[in-house]
């Protein structure tokens, strides 16, 4: 770096203090007397209320995570490795108790970012992004999380730290985080939302955070519910493994007929019977080979839209595949 | 209810941007702030040291001018000869006066006068994100600060009874029996074996699990119970200690507690308490015992439990100032 690109840098880091509602104690190498503290304590307090109540917990397939509502019709930012999956149907709860049912948006399995719809009427309590990313290193932040699941006597867990490494699709804190606590939000002294709750290190003081610059930078991607990625956060289910739980034969006037069906299996629940007609696959008209070509790319939990008569009526249901047996 | 666990990754250290460790919550530069509550700190908190390694092992809360000191029963019951030190001053021969096993306390007296006892006259409810202030590391004359924040409802933890049988318990037709034994447990010593049917405790009649329970509540730990038992057409009568149930069967077993650092942090008894203040500063089970002031100096609570990664209980000012008082009158 030369000497011109090296003032322009610090006329440019200096260029961040004159952010308006950027706190003094930001930018002290540590609070210096109680009154530093008492200013962290009054402007993490300001914000409690409103980040708790949007602070929910995850519930899917016995496992707990946490998460943040980010607008007031129920959208949520959370971590990859919670959500698992895309168009999965996830339990929300809020802190007061209430119940609701989330769908999981895209995720990005190499960052570990991941969104979610809740599925119910607003207005949500909902928490503001910090889209400028205005956050620094060393900045003073609150964590929050429903830590080891929830638990309405107990309530959202609040933890304080700072901003401790930066990197770009990772940031640190030392806001000590444990299991149930993933997906949950990273707050600044502003009451913005910074990060998500991603993973931790061997000491308590080493938690990792997903920056909300990672969201942005796949904003459409993850809104739309696509699975981004091929990293160790989320595994896309393999090809092929997903069971339907029926035997056909092409019948005479077009379609499939049923000619076995597995009890228990996912169209055995989804109400096939033998000697139903499928008509339609995914959009299509049914045939054997595209039936075999569906399937092959199919796995656990991904879905099939048939369409099938049964005794002179037409149904029609999106049939998530079950495994194997 | 599983929770997601989080994944533990090593790091590799960047100097460029990376927040040097004094200037961090835990760092010294952060401490250097808190003297003035260090003060009440160094004069209120005893130090427990095991006479055999010279190693601090508890802190306590001092709770009278004459050398009564307010501990955690569980711990310092685990190390069998110790000493005091409380401010600088060192206090050999510290005596057991009392303990109260709902709470886990246990009062100590030390030979000594003039001491400045935690101040109970000024009960405060704290809100979420309050800082309060504790006992870090020990050095022999210095207490260091460590400062964390209130960070969830003030509530009772609970925790099933305390004393226990060390029996898996049967309910058919009526019939109240004996299942697997937990071995080195009462039951065990006893001789009880798996099948009997438990007639009779301490000489009444007990009809099933729920009041064998109920009675089991009201004990303590290392008290002896009388069974009657029938044992295929032989009736007999056993008698059985009962143990602390954190003894017999231990607590740290879920993936979270092994994120937590397992027995070399977390205290052995962390549930089973009547209420607590719950707060985020970094503990360890031998640093827990001591007081808990706001950055006021006003006294909030005795440190009770470290409970895991991001968890610590305190019992409360007001609830402690009952279990002195009632401690105090006790035989």
């Amino acid at each position: 770096m030369d000497l011109k690109t090296m003032l322009m840098a610090i006329s440019l880091a200096f260029g961040t203090l004159v952010y308006a509602d950027r706190p003094d104690f930001n930018d002290k190498e540590a609070p210096q007397t109680l009154g530093d503290f008492r200013e962290i304590q009054s402007a993490l307090q300001s914000h409690l209320e409103r980040t708790r109540s949007a602070t929910v917990c995850l519930q899917m397939g016995g496992g707990s995570g946490s998460a943040v509502i980010i607008s007031k019709d129920g959208l949520v930012l959370t971590a990859a490795h919670v959500t698992g999956k895309v168009d999965e149907e996830i339990k929300v709860i809020m802190e007061d108790g209430r119940e609701f049912t989330g769908r999981s948006l895209g995720l990005n399995s190499e960052t570990d970012s991941a969104m979610l719809q809740i599925e119910g009427v607003g207005p949500f309590p909902f928490v503001e992004v910090d889209l400028k990313d205005s956050t620094k290193l060393g900045d003073w932040v609150f964590s929050l999380g429903h830590s080891g699941g929830f638990d309405k006597a107990r309530g959202v867990n609040v933890r304080v730290g700072r901003l401790v490494r930066e990197a770009e699709t990772t940031v640190q804190s030392d806001c000590m985080l444990i299991g149930g606590d993933s997906g949950g939000p990273l707050f600044n002294m502003a009451g913005e939302l910074v990060a998500i709750h991603s993973r931790v290190g061997a000491s308590r003081e080493e938690s990792m955070h997903v920056p909300i610059r990672e969201f942005k930078a796949h904003w459409d991607e993850l809104k739309s519910g696509k699975f981004i990625g091929d990293g160790g956060f989320a595994q896309k289910s393999e090809p092929g493994s997903g069971f339907l739980g029926v035997a056909t034969e092409e019948a005479d006037k077009g379609g499939l007929k049923v000619t076995e069906l597995w009890e228990g299996a996912v169209a055995d629940k989804a109400g096939l019977k033998i000697g139903d007609i499928i008509i339609e696959i995914g959009g299509e008209e049914a045939t054997k080979d595209l039936m075999a070509d569906k399937l092959a790319g199919l796995g656990v939990g991904d879905k099939l839209r048939i369409k099938w008569i049964s005794g002179g009526e037409t149904k029609e249901e999106t049939i998530k595949l079950g495994e194997r047996p | 209810m599983k929770v997601i666990t989080l994944l533990l990754v090593f790091l590799q250290p960047l100097a460029a941007n990376s927040l040097p460790s004094e200037k961090r919550k835990n760092g010294p530069l952060v401490q250097d702030a808190l003297s003035s509550v260090q003060v009440s700190l160094q004069k209120s908190s005893a130090v427990f040291y095991s006479n055999k390694t010279s190693k601090a092992f508890l802190y306590g809360t001092v709770v009278s001018d004459d050398g009564l000191i307010m501990t955690k029963a569980s711990e310092i019951e685990e190390v069998e000869s110790y000493y005091v030190r409380v401010g600088t001053k060192k206090f050999r021969n510290p005596v057991v006066v009392s303990r109260n096993d709902i709470w886990d306390v246990m009062m100590i007296k030390i030979e000594a006068g003039g001491l400045t006892p935690v101040d109970f006259s000024q009960p405060k409810e704290l809100s979420h994100g309050t800082w309060v202030v504790s006992n870090g590391a020990t050095e022999r004359r210095f207490r260091r600060p460590r400062a964390g924040i209130i960070s969830a409802n003030k509530r009772e933890i609970p925790g099933g009874s305390l004393a226990v049988l060390g029996v898996g318990l049967k309910e058919e037709n009526g019939d109240l029996s004996v299942g697997n034994i937990t071995e080195g447990s009462g039951a065990a010593k006893a001789g009880l074996k798996k099948g009997d049917s438990i007639l009779k405790i301490d000489g009444a009649d007990i009809k099933d699990r729920d009041g064998l329970i109920a009675y089991l509540k009201e004990k303590s730990p290392g008290e002896k119970i009388s069974l009657t038992l029938k044992r295929g057409e032989e009736e007999m009568t056993l008698e059985v200690e009962l143990m602390a149930r954190h003894k017999l069967y231990g607590q740290g077993k879920t993936r979270n507690d092994q994120l937590s650092g397992g027995e070399a942090q977390q205290s052995a008894r962390r549930t089973g308490f009547p209420m607590i203040l719950q707060h985020e500063t970094m503990l360890n089970r031998n640093t827990v015992g001591g007081p808990v002031f706001t950055l006021d100096n006003q006294f909030v609570g005795m440190n009770i439990a470290a409970v895991n990664r991001v968890e610590a209980f305190a019992i409360p000012g007001k609830e402690l100032h009952q279990i002195v008082l009632e401690l105090k009158k006790s035989p």
